[in-house]
């Protein structure tokens, strides 16, 4: 690659992922969500990846961190769920909102999501979403580098 | 009063990703300090345009933006070795 695209790709690649992680964020209000900042963000690292090659990529992407992300990602979105199977009875229940009214106050305000919107919980699958994909999408195009 | 959620998960996102930021010896392709700082400043600048994001009354820029990079900033210096 020439030396113009290494010089440019890093630091415009910092700069998609932030608004990847805006578009994440923003995904309960604005068009957009988990799936789509996710996609996002692993379309800087792939920037990266094919400019830099795997070897010399600054973002470094190991099987641990992409292994336990996805089961963060994973885990998180089974545990939002669950929680709203525990205390209301239907899984994946917007705790933060609670338009049934049958949760206690405390646990409403735990799991609000803290800004204005009153949106409850799915910010939070938003999130869990966008780590599952940002690593999903890495994994692939990780593999297919690697396989020469 | 700039809102939690969207700076307290910003930043988190942003340490995560810029934990993986990892400097080879070997390689010729080197970010000094100063690049960072270029970015930090052209992230300000696109926060200040991008506004309020997503519809919040907050600020003049959109705090999780800023604190995305100041969370991969910091995961680089603090686990990105």
């Amino acid at each position: 690659m020439s030396t113009i695209l290494k010089i440019f790709v890093f630091p415009a690649a910092l700069l998609i992922m932030c608004l990847g992680v805006l578009i994440i964020l923003g995904g309960h209000i604005t068009p957009g969500g988990g799936f789509q900042g996710g996609a996002m963000i692993a379309g800087a690292f792939i920037f990266c990846a094919v400019v830099y090659g795997l070897k010399e990529n600054p973002f470094k992407f190991s099987h641990d961190f992409l292994a336990s992300m996805e089961s963060i990602g994973a885990l998180g979105f089974l545990i939002l769920g669950l929680s709203g199977l525990f205390f209301s009875g239907f899984f994946l229940y917007n705790l933060g909102v609670d338009l049934n009214q049958i949760i206690p106050t405390f646990i409403q305000n735990f799991f609000n999501y803290s800004d204005p919107t009153n949106a409850g919980i799915i910010p939070y699958l938003n999130i869990v979403v966008g780590i599952k994909v940002l690593v999903g999408l890495s994994a692939v195009v990780i593999a297919f580098l690697e396989v020469k | 009063m700039v809102y939690i959620g969207p700076t307290l998960f910003g930043f988190i996102l942003g340490f995560i990703l810029g934990t993986r930021i990892k400097s080879d010896k070997e390689s010729k392709i080197k970010f000094p300090i100063s690049t960072y700082l270029v970015v930090l400043l052209v992230a300000l600048f696109m926060a200040w345009q991008l506004g309020p994001f997503p519809y919040y009354t907050d600020s003049i820029i959109a705090s999780g933006f800023l604190a995305t990079i100041i969370g991969i900033i910091a995961g680089k210096v603090i686990l990105g070795r």
